[in-house]
């Protein structure tokens, strides 16, 4: 039952949305875990992972889905022109060793005041599991608390379990990462007439690095967000292009990054990365590419014209000296971000990039990663509400 | 032709002689293979073995390697057991004359120079592949230089109850003495556990037999079986000569097979060489864990003669009571492995 309502101002009026809980306390609440979270770290967690959840927890953060999303908190009052409430149920479905999207989406949905029901990937742990678990383990009695025992539902299940055919009928909001056939094979299997779904599929995004860009700072940036997930990751970077550049500073880019990633990554990968590492670096020389290695193994990055296919390997990263045009005509077709480093990221042309082409976020290459209720190009956040017109 | 394939396997070490052929052979892969070339252009002799350069055992599964001018013969398949890419080794007929020798002249410090019946866990299958073969296949033809007779006991391999009764029936009546190969987990779930009549387990226990089995234990762990049981139970009721020898071998390095001493220790043939290094920088190590090289002089047909596994192990120093002389290596595994994290799944 939606009975909190909570009240944003909009240019054009007031938009009222209608909560089971109070939104403030439930903010406060999910704040409120960042002290337990800040003594242990989950084996499941990585250092990084977990720091970066901590910080996506702070009240601003999750303030922000509202106000992007309705405005500004009312503090006057004002004509009311509609009011949003939770749809019912949204569903989410998880891929295998999912990343730290997990755990994300958990947090904005349970922000909307929907039912969840989340369905893990079925041959490996994935971080949503690991992280409800934890919340639930160091939550005390509260808005919260209640929320996630009685509302959110996490099971894992293989494909033909009639668990996931219970799902799609409940579920009147279906958002489902993985592979295309996954996606179709849930919307497909949907009542047409019942509920709207999102499908976040295979992506992948780039890192391009305008010349004079290329500071220290943007570069730690890169590394950075590479390492966390590699050629794995929808948001990471599969290529750097280093705009309106020669071959020769690809290399010395190159070379710059392998020489500053000691210093932003200290730790040692496991064995079998530094092991993968010293492959990716023969069959990238083998391929092609002028590729050297970080240190300790932890990644490799290649130097190499941009018709050059990247190798398929999780720690690789590739960079290409291209003009502009160059850089847009390689765009892959499942583009997703372009996290930037533009010497003047103001200049229209960036603007233009954005409308001229597939790509769904433009960026700077810290905030890669960062997930959002805009994502894809969907606003599936809002589309958790259903808006009813009212003129009181 | 490799001069060190007339010397005992595990007779006095002539490296000079080893690292001038290892040095030819690495020459010969850079004039003859492109992606050979690209990977260790800079390459220059440094006068030692450690400094040959090397291939990643995951190239083989990622580029079909080969060395221009070799006659290719067939190309070995690994049987890829963790889900991945098999890998793939030109072989060169040259080379495969140079391994079978090499393969022979090792298992007989084994198992004895008599020739016996060789009965192979396998149904022979891949052997009709044109143009392929299985690493399995290979292995257990290695040891036919050594048979008077072959027989495949398997009517499918993938099937280990699908043992042919009736051919083993036949096949040990015909000698006192055999030579039986299977993979590790086949050698396990077709012989050592399956229910064999009773009339079969009478004949065999005057039999003198030699297991000779390959390729890990990784299915076993997961069955629970230790080596002790695994020996023990193959070898219960046979007659005391009979024995069970475990080899370690890389599709990568085909020929050359390490076969686990009587203390426990695998012994490098003069063909041959192992190096342990420190997978993060490279460097040798000795006497403690890291990620094993193998070397050999007798590839060809394409660069695999010095291969970087994905194999831990730790090279001991010191003389082995069981007199073999030479560099000798404990086996730790498999390197671990985990899948790094994403969100598509694809």
């Amino acid at each position: 039952m939606s009975k909190h309502l909570h009240r944003f101002a909009s240019s054009r009026g007031a938009v009222v949305v209608a909560l089971p809980f109070h939104l403030d306390e439930f903010i406060s609440d999910w704040a409120g875990l960042r002290t337990p979270m800040r003594k242990s770290v989950p084996d499941d967690f990585s250092r990084d992972e977990w720091a970066y959840l901590m910080n996506f927890l702070s009240p601003e953060q999750l303030q922000r889905p509202f106000c992007e999303a309705f405005g500004s908190p009312a503090t006057t009052e004002r004509t009311i022109i509609s009011l949003a409430r939770p749809r019912g149920t949204v569903g989410v479905w998880f891929p295998n060793n999912v990343s730290l999207l997990g755990p994300l989406i958990l947090i904005l949905l349970s922000l909307t005041g929907n039912r969840l029901l989340l369905k893990g990937g079925s041959r490996s742990n994935d971080l949503a599991g690991a992280f409800l678990n934890f919340a639930l383990q160091h939550l005390e009695n509260g808005t919260l608390r209640d929320f996630l025992e009685h509302q959110v539902r996490y099971e894992v299940f293989e494909h033909g379990d009639p668990r996931h055919s219970r799902m799609l009928e409940e579920s009147d909001v279906r958002i489902v990462f993985g592979s295309d056939e996954a996606a179709a094979s849930v919307h497909s299997a949907a009542s047409p007439l019942k509920g709207r779904g999102f499908s976040f599929v295979d992506r992948q995004s780039q890192a391009w690095i305008e010349s004079g860009a290329a500071s220290d700072e943007v570069l730690s940036n890169l590394i950075h967000v590479f390492a966390i997930y590699g050629q794995t990751g929808c948001t990471s970077p599969h290529r750097v292009v280093l705009l309106g550049r020669t071959k020769q500073q690809a290399i010395e880019l190159r070379d710059r990054i392998v020489g500053l990633w000691p210093k932003v990554l200290r730790l040692k990968p496991p064995i079998h990365v530094a092991s993968a590492n010293t492959l990716a670096l023969q069959w990238a020389a083998a391929c092609g590419w002028e590729a050297t290695v970080a240190a300790n193994r932890a990644a490799v990055i290649g130097a190499g014209p941009i018709e050059l296919e990247p190798i398929d390997s999780p720690l690789f990263l590739p960079i290409s000296s291209a003009s502009l045009d160059e850089a847009i005509e390689h765009l892959p077709a499942n583009i997703q971000t372009l996290g930037h480093a533009f010497a003047v990221p103001s200049d229209r042309r960036w603007l233009e990039l954005a409308a001229t082409t597939n790509i769904k976020r433009l960026v700077p290459i810290a905030r890669m990663h960062h997930f959002g209720p805009l994502w894809d190009g969907e606003h599936f956040w809002r589309q958790c509400f259903e808006e009813v017109d009212v003129d009181l | 032709m490799s001069a060190l394939l007339d010397r005992p396997p595990y007779g006095p070490r002539d490296e000079a002689e080893f690292l001038r052929e290892m040095e030819q052979v690495t020459q010969h892969h850079l004039a003859g293979c492109e992606p050979y070339r690209r990977i260790w252009k800079h390459w220059q002799s440094g006068g030692e073995v450690t400094a040959l350069p090397f291939l990643h055992a995951g190239m083989f599964k990622r580029v079909l390697l080969v060395t221009g001018g070799s006659v290719r013969e067939r190309v070995l398949q690994s049987s890829s057991t963790t889900g991945s890419q098999p890998s793939q080794i030109a072989l060169d007929k040259f080379s495969s004359q140079l391994q079978s020798r090499s393969a022979v002249a090792i298992l007989k410090d084994f198992v004895g120079e008599q020739k016996r019946p060789l009965l192979i866990l396998d149904d022979g299958k891949s052997l009709r592949q044109p143009g392929s073969v299985s690493a399995r296949m290979a292995a257990a033809l290695s040891l036919s230089p050594l048979a008077t007779s072959v027989h495949f006991l398997l009517s499918d391999a993938n099937q280990p109850q699908s043992m042919k009764w009736d051919e083993l029936r036949t096949a040990i009546s015909s000698s006192n003495e055999f030579l039986i190969y299977g993979s590790t987990s086949l050698l396990w779930r077709a012989w050592g556990s399956a229910m064999m009549p009773e009339e079969i387990r009478k004949q065999l226990r005057s039999k003198r037999m030699h297991f000779v089995h390959s390729g890990g234990w990784k299915r076993l762990e997961s069955l629970r079986v230790s080596r002790e049981e695994f020996d023990g139970t193959l070898l219960r009721d046979l007659p005391q000569e009979s024995r069970v020898v475990d080899y370690y071998g890389l599709v990568e390095q085909v020929g050359v097979i390490y076969p686990l001493c009587e203390n426990g220790y695998r012994h490098v043939p003069v063909w041959a060489d192992i190096l342990v290094r420190d997978p993060y920088n490279l460097e040798l190590v000795e006497d403690q864990p890291g990620q094993i090289q193998l070397m050999n002089s007798l590839a060809h047909g394409a660069p695999y003669h010095s291969v970087l596994s994905e194999d831990l192990g730790k090279i001991t120093s010191g003389s082995c009571p069981c007199g073999r002389s030479g560099k000798r290596f404990e086996l730790l595994g498999r390197i671990p492995m985990a899948e790094l994290r994403g969100c598509a799944d694809v």
